[in-house]
């Protein structure tokens, strides 16, 4: 049985594929591709008929009664759904559970990587309130904690039929086609698309199984974007008004950019409009989830302004250490975990498509965070004369932001590259934008996702070695993403363009959208509720409340 | 200031998306969105920010 069936595979992968039923056994024959060895080399492929099939047969009911030790006889013949009992089994009802297995594989794994990327959540609030000071504990938690629902509410709403409401059928998902509607303008003679229009609240006829699949990994994606702003503007932003900043950001800022490069966008299509090799690539995000978050994470800094006690009055700035390192490190392991779903499940599926190449986009992403690691640990150490744990921790963080968009693209040398120039890139940058800048960061979020993401889309525009191949295309365009260094200058060039987005528009958007927020309610909390610690006031409760905090972070004399 | 230094930002923006028009030759076209990510910087760095930076709180 072993043998039909695996001769049914053969035929099924070099004779029927890319067909959705199975043909008539009379017309099942295929011209035989022209041999590349000798003809002994290569027998033909046995040809199976619907009387093959019926000769088929499961274990016998007294062996099945006996129990299955080994596994060797569970999942067989007779678990294969009948489409018509008069006919018995058919090749067509085999070819169908063939398709329906395929699908079910990249169901069942988009989905495990989006609960993966769920877990993130945790890592990130663990993060933020290791990194601040006690008495704002149950603050910081609790924006790290509802921004997952607030988020979601939003883009439910509105945000997924924004980003991906023209996207069209995914291949991998068995086809999404409802989401099919994509506002575009006419810009240089080309559409360029803006906005998706269909998937609002999962409505009509996007109640559907494979768009529900779409809608899960793409909302724990936004929400990953929108957590990262809590961290810059913690221990001094007004709960009430992080919330409404959280629905405007999930609902608008982030699905817009998102539908841009990954909802049939204009930026996803510079290649097939512009020749701009495939068009803006970020395979999973370090641009459409880690810089429109650091960036807006930059606007929120800037406007809300800096914690009291962080620069002295001749703008000299202090280190105002948070409150649990073991904390900040468990949530950068949690987020190194998460990672595994954030990056490989960004294949949409584990079957057919290059889609095995899940395997080398998990080892890119595990060597990419430790070299980032690394490279900070060794930048702490040797600047500073110690292995500073809490930048360690956002070297880890930043390998992982950088890898992000080139990790279906790259190969695990380039990896260790860009992983290594994330790690010093975020120790420098937290320096600059604290010193220079000034803009007081208490968790280091927009150097680890702001500047990283940016370095993360420029590096697919230098690194991607032409050599992965998901379904022959990418954006459109025919053959593999390849970078300046393997060839094509023109990636590096739409590379460019999304970080110019990113840093003109989105940056824009963003400080537009929080500083109609400040006018109509306030962003920031007032310097009395600042010293005492946000969590009385602003919570109504402490986060230790049988420990005792330090009396001077409490605010008591 | 501030809105003088949002109006930059944004300027920046326009000028990178403008290169899609104005040549054909990616070289052109990746000097434009350089210049384009420059100027959106200094709006950003060298006015937005300095506009918040004169009524920091440690110098109330």
């Amino acid at each position: 049985m072993k043998k039909v069936l695996l001769a049914f595979a053969m035929t099924w992968c070099f004779g029927l594929c890319g067909t959705a039923h199975a043909q008539p056994p009379a017309t099942q024959a295929q011209p035989a591709p022209p041999p590349a060895a000798p003809a002994a080399a290569a027998p033909a492929p046995a040809m199976i008929t619907d009387a093959d099939i019926k000769a088929l047969s499961g274990p016998k009911a007294e062996d099945k009664a006996k129990g299955d030790p080994a596994g060797t006889t569970t999942g067989n013949v007779s678990d294969i759904p009948v489409g018509d009992a008069k006919k018995g089994l058919t090749l067509g009802d085999i070819v169908n559970q063939v398709g329906q297995n395929q699908i079910a594989i990249n169901f069942v794994w988009t989905l495990v990587a989006g609960f993966l990327v769920m877990f993130m959540q945790a890592g990130f609030a663990l993060v933020e309130t290791g990194l601040c000071r006690a008495k704002n504990a149950n603050h910081t938690m609790m924006m790290n904690f509802m921004v997952y629902g607030a988020g979601m509410l939003a883009y439910w709403l509105i945000g997924f039929a924004i980003q991906e409401g023209g996207v069209g059928a995914v291949a991998n998902l068995g086809g999404t086609a409802p989401l099919s509607a994509e506002y575009a303008v006419k810009l240089f003679g080309k559409d360029l698309g803006l906005f998706g229009m269909n998937g609002i609240m999962l409505t009509g006829a996007t109640y559907d199984v494979g768009v529900m699949v779409m809608f899960l990994f793409q909302m724990v994606f936004m929400d990953t974007a929108l957590t990262i702003v809590t961290g810059t503007a913690a221990e001094r932003w007004k709960y009430s008004a992080f919330l409404i900043s959280s629905l405007v950001m999930g609902a608008f800022t982030y699905p817009l950019f998102a539908n841009w490069a990954w909802g049939g966008g204009w930026l996803a299509t510079l290649g097939s409009n512009f020749s701009l090799g495939h068009g803006y690539s970020d395979f999973a995000g370090s641009g459409v989830v880690h810089a429109v978050g650091g960036l807006t994470a930059l606007a929120m800094g800037i406007l809300i302004g800096p914690r009291i006690g962080k620069y002295t009055r001749d703008g000299k700035a202090t280190a105002i250490p948070g409150h649990d390192i073991t904390m900040v490190l468990l949530g950068c392991f949690i987020l190194a975990f998460g990672w595994f779903g954030f990056n490989p499940g960004s294949t949409l599926g584990a079957s057919a498509n290059g889609n095995l190449r899940i395997a080398s986009i998990a080892v890119n992403t595990m060597l990419a965070g430790m070299a980032g690691s690394f490279a900070a640990m060794c930048y702490m150490w040797g600047r500073y004369g110690k292995p500073d744990a809490s930048m360690t921790g956002n070297g880890l963080l930043a390998g992982l932001v950088a890898i992000t968009a080139p990790s279906g693209f790259v190969n695990p040398v380039a990896s260790v590259v860009i992983g290594l120039i994330a790690g010093v890139l975020v120790c420098v940058s937290v320096e600059f934008i604290d010193r220079v800048l000034r803009v007081d960061d208490p968790v280091g979020a927009i150097s680890v996702h702001g500047a990283n993401g940016l370095w993360g889309v420029i590096s697919v525009g230098l690194f991607a070695d032409g050599r992965s191949n998901y379904g022959g295309a990418w954006n459109g365009v025919p053959g593999s993403v390849t970078g300046l260094f393997y060839g094509d200058g023109g990636q590096l060039v739409a590379q460019l363009m999304g970080v110019a987005t990113l840093i003109g528009f989105v940056f824009t958007m963003s400080f537009v959208l929080n500083l109609v927020i400040e006018a109509a309610m306030g962003q920031r909390v007032s310097a009395k509720t600042e010293l005492e610690g946000l969590d009385i006031p602003e919570m109504g409760a402490v986060a230790y409340p049988d420990f005792v905090l330090k009396a001077d972070a409490m605010g008591v004399e | 200031m501030a809105f003088v230094g949002l109006a930059i930002t944004f300027l920046g923006f326009l000028v990178s998306l403008g290169s899609l028009g104005i040549s054909n030759s990616n070289t052109v076209r990746g000097v434009i969105v350089l210049v384009g990510i420059v100027v959106s910087l200094v709006g950003i760095m060298g006015v937005l920010n300095q506009a918040y930076m004169k009524n920091a709180i440690w110098k109330k």
